[in-house]
């Protein structure tokens, strides 16, 4: 039922469209970063201005120059010679973990998923074990047990990371096995090995590309922390690791040497977790692609502007608590433009009168509840109109003092109770947090009234009931919660957003004999915002009926119900279904509400509408005084809720 | 909250004991006798033979970890295999120096991490957020070790504001210890808090769009209210349940950062450990990790409930 849009409805193609092509680059210069490091790494020798082993104490920790273009280190060896034939090391590094990761992973993996019972068991257990210890520590120990080196350290980081190969292959193989197709194969007679090589293997494919991208980059950095601290390549073998180890013991003296292994070792795994990001995308997004949108591509050049009527606006009347005129609300558009979601909007509620706002789902009825608050999305604006509570403007007010109003003079009760009250704390607690903020209750004070309040919205035991969470509350219940809530600081006016929608039958009932209880003792107006027409005709003093974003008809219940004028009312009159026959009602309104930018240029339902005529290509005005109707041929048309 | 520390000690048992027989197992993996490693080639063969039965090497294998099991539950983790050091004693001479390391980074990943997180969050696509990102990014793909180096030459070597090397304990002076920590904790803390404000930004982005955090803000509290109390609350569920995750990881990279800062810590101690293959160190290492990652998922196991009433077994 909600009618806000989280973001622009146009915007989202365009950013990914931008998003896509900067992503591109990005592959671009990774993708050249690891070419050049495989290049590298393969002709080192070949590429190396020196032998990285040869030394020349002579000529130590010098700054770079043309002959030593990143400097030497502390025995004279040539830094960029030693940086190359590094980018060798890091290479058969990630190389030979990784592949023995998988090696070892995705059998044993495989294996157990498919066994299962106590196979599964064990070597899940120890795969915890082992994931719960720090992986430098796993990797310290095997290295205690095989001694130490580059090799060594490969085969203990390739069995380090095999156990998110391990549990990856196992449970591809859980989910596939739960498939028909693995079953019915088994029936067939297929043995257990092609089983798994003809319809598991496919599958594990795109994650296993994801965990290997990750895998490597995690090597990277874990060579390099192993042989720092000397448990990996020894010296005097050139690695970024041993180089680094080595820096550090100069920091002092020539912090140059940090550099270039450093960023070496950066841009490498930069490059290699950017394209696994790009792969991960990528092997997501061939899941939700089918779920994504198409944007409107509808012009809505011709509702670009409207000027508000001044003929519409609503005569004043006595007590008036809340009076709305021309509000117009608009997304923003990823081309700069506006795209209006409720244009030219005016109503006004007296004291202890209720206003029905009554219309499908997308007429913007929710937004307008919430465009009052000033509690539209992000992407939203309020961009025309006033929105008078109890003679001040809201609109014109700055934000703090909005947020005084909000609580004192206007609360608001939402459709769904499970989702409005916050789900971390106590239903009580949630109540006083608000006497004690607005009204600066002591904390025993606004214990005491929250649980007054809470009997008062006839919840039995209220003491026992304001300790619970939202979720140990029926829905019912919870409903009384936000109602006790928003009326705790006796607001004028109550914005009430489908508030029986998400509840059962007989809980309505009771709950719309609550509201009208509580405006009877309080007084206050509320503003009743609901699809459903049989609710307002119960609460509702008068309707007003909402499409496509303006409204098209206001008039009292009885009016309204005795003798709509627009066709849109009579439509929604006569898909209501009657207490007295059980049949399900005729759907008389054909379509459904289109969606903003996609409005007709004339009368916004003359797509649908029976009576369409010619004239009603044209904006059609909002006329009348104490009933307004906004339908050119409303004078002529007898119209009835139908039988 | 009590039951569910019971049940979580219960849930662990298994773990335990698995990590207990693995860890027992690595005198037997070790592919050179012990006795060798501890006499080398200069022992007698009677002397190999004493120290086989004084170590219990000649019981059954199941009655040697039962043996030691007992030991170990009683803080008894046997001596170093090359210096007779009681292992217990030397791994708590060193364990506070690792664990103010890791705290103290655990405290600024988490307070960096939220902070970054919450504003990335606020303004989605702003300026804040993609900084935040793109620091995120290069969060976790420089090594901790080398940024370490960095804070050195710039923060010790040059502005001299801090010490380059070495560790002052708590107990002797709490400044000197805030100062020789801090470097530390900082080069250990930077990845952990990129990726705690990748969570916090992917939550917060989410709990914002709540019904819950609409009506909070209609009910007139105020903004900073809203987002530090009413969302923060619920984003924090999901980010404590990887907070764990991090805080062992940290263990695990304050044993490297310990080497740049000449830390005399558990790295260092494993590093010695493993060039010498002293067993009984490193089993000690792994019931001492074993026994703070417990620890730290009881902690956060307890803060979970709190944030998450559903989670409580009621
Ligand atoms: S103006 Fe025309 S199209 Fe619109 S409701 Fe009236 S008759 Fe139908």
């Amino acid at each position: 039922m909600k009618t806000v849009p989280s973001d622009g409805p146009a915007a989202a193609p365009s950013r990914r469209r931008r998003g896509a092509s900067g992503s591109a680059a990005i592959v671009v210069v990774a993708g050249a970063i690891l070419a050049l490091l495989v290049f590298l790494a393969l002709f080192a020798d070949l590429v190396s201005p020196y032998d990285p082993l040869r030394q020349n104490l002579i000529a130590s920790l010098q700054w770079p120059s043309a002959a030593h273009w990143l400097g030497t280190d502390d025995l004279g060896r040539d830094v960029l010679s030693r940086l190359i034939h590094g980018c060798r090391i890091a290479v058969i590094a990630a190389g030979e973990a990784t592949t023995i990761a998988i090696l070892i992973g995705v059998p044993i993996g495989l294996f157990i998923g498919y066994r299962g019972g106590w196979w599964d068991w064990v070597v899940m257990r120890v795969v915890e074990a082992v994931v719960s210890i720090p992986g430098i520590m796993v990797a310290i120990v095997i290295l205690a047990l095989l001694g130490t080196g580059l090799h060594k350290a490969m085969i203990a980081l390739g069995i380090l990371f095999s156990t998110s190969f391990l549990r990856l292959a196992r449970g591809v193989v859980l989910a596939e096995r739960e498939e028909v197709y693995v079953r019915s194969a088994r029936v067939v007679g297929a043995s257990g090995g092609r089983i798994l090589l003809g319809h598991i293997l496919p599958n594990i494919a795109p994650p296993l590309i994801v965990q290997t991208t990750l895998t490597v980059g995690a090597v990277l950095l874990a060579e390099a922390g192993l042989s720092f601290i000397g448990l990996g390549v020894q010296p005097p073998d050139a690695s970024w690791g041993t180089m680094l180890s080595t820096a550090a013991a100069f920091m002092d003296l020539h912090w140059f040497l940090a550099i270039p292994p450093g960023i070496a070792i950066i841009l490498t795994v930069l490059s290699i977790n950017l394209i696994g990001d790009v792969i991960r995308d990528g092997v997501g997004r061939g899941i939700t692609v089918a779920a994504r949108q198409d944007a409107p591509v509808a012009s809505f050049a011709a509702l670009a502007d409207v000027a508000p009527s001044a003929a519409a606006l609503p005569p004043p009347r006595p007590d008036e608590v809340l009076r709305v005129e021309g509000l117009r609300v608009t997304v923003s558009t990823a081309d700069g433009g506006e795209l209006p979601l409720i244009s030219d909007l005016s109503l006004s509620i007296s004291k202890g009168e209720t206003l029905g706002l009554v219309g499908e789902s997308g007429s913007g009825k929710t937004l307008t509840g919430l465009a009052i608050l000033g509690l539209t999305s992000v992407a939203l604006r309020t961009t025309h109109g006033s929105i008078v509570l109890n003679g001040r403007d809201l609109r014109t007010l700055p934000r703090r003092r909005i947020e005084e109003v909000r609580g004192n003079e206007v609360a608001m009760v939402f459709q769904d109770p499970t989702t409005s009250l916050n789900p971390a704390f106590t239903v009580g607690s949630q109540i006083a947090e608000v006497l004690r903020a607005k009204h600066g209750l002591s904390k025993s004070a606004a214990w005491a009234r929250t649980v007054e309040l809470i009997d008062r919205v006839g919840i039995p035991r209220p003491g026992e009931r304001a300790r619970a969470f939202p979720h140990e509350l029926s829905g019912g219940m919870a409903q009384r919660i936000a109602i006790a809530r928003a009326l705790s600081c006796n607001p004028s006016l109550l914005i009430a957003d489908e508030p029986t929608t998400a509840l059962d039958v007989t809980v309505q009932q009771e709950i719309l004999d609550l509201f009208r209880d509580l405006q009877a003792e309080f007084g206050m107006a509320i503003l009743f915002v609901t699809h459903d027409l049989a609710v307002a005709a119960d609460i509702c003093d008068r309707i007003s009926v909402m499409y496509a974003g303006e409204m098209v008809e206001m008039a009292e219940v009885d009016a309204l119900f005795a003798r709509p004028r627009h066709p849109y009312t009579r439509g929604l009159l006569s898909a209501m279904p009657h207490a007295s026959d059980r049949k399900p009602p005729l759907p008389t309104i054909r379509g459904s509400v289109p969606r903003p930018g996609t409005w007709p240029a004339g009368c916004r339902f003359s797509n649908r509408c029976d009576f369409k005529v010619a004239a009603c290509e044209r904006r059609i005005p909002l006329t009348g005084t104490d009933r307004l109707v906004r339908c050119i041929r409303a004078d002529e048309l007898v119209l009835e809720a139908a039988q | 909250m009590l039951r569910l520390i019971v049940q979580r000690l219960l849930a662990l048992i298994p773990l335990l004991f698995i990590v207990s027989v693995m860890t027992f197992s690595f005198t037997s993996l070790l592919p050179s006798d012990p006795v060798d490693l501890i006499l080398g080639e200069t022992g007698t063969q009677e002397q190999h033979e004493m120290l086989r039965e004084r170590m219990g090497l000649n019981e059954p294998i199941v009655v040697r970890y039962v043996q030691w099991l007992g030991r170990a539950v009683q803080g008894d983790l046997g001596t170093s295999f090359f210096n007779s050091v009681s292992v217990s004693t030397a791994l708590m001479q060193r364990l506070p120096v690792t664990l103010s390391l890791t705290l103290v980074s655990a405290l600024i990943a988490v307070v960096v991490g939220v902070a970054a997180g919450i504003a990335a969050a606020l303004r989605p696509r702003s300026l804040i957020d993609r900084l935040a990102t793109v620091g995120a990014t290069f969060g976790q793909a420089i090594p901790n070790f080398w940024f370490g180096l960095l804070l050195v030459a710039i923060f010790a070597v040059n502005l001299r504001w801090f010490p380059a090397t070495g560790f002052s304990p708590l107990s002797a002076s709490p400044v000197d210890w805030l100062r020789s920590v801090t470097l530390p904790a900082i080069a250990l803390g930077l990845s952990s808090s990129a990726a705690i404000a990748r969570q916090v930004r992917s939550a917060m982005v989410g709990v914002l769009q709540q019904d819950y955090i609409r009506a909070a803000r209609a009910q007139g509290l105020s903004s900073r209210r809203v987002i530090l109390k009413h969302a923060l609350t619920n984003a924090m569920v999901p980010v404590v349940a990887v907070l764990s995750f991090q805080i062992t990881v940290l263990l695990g990279g304050a044993l490297i950062v310990e080497q740049v800062f000449a830390i005399n810590g558990l790295g260092t101690l494993a590093i010695g450990a493993v060039r010498q293959q002293d067993i009984p160190m490193i089993q000690g290492l792994v019931l001492v990790m074993v026994g703070l990652v417990v620890v730290v998922q009881l902690a956060t196991d307890v803060i979970y409930g709190l944030l998450n009433p559903k989670a409580r077994p009621s």
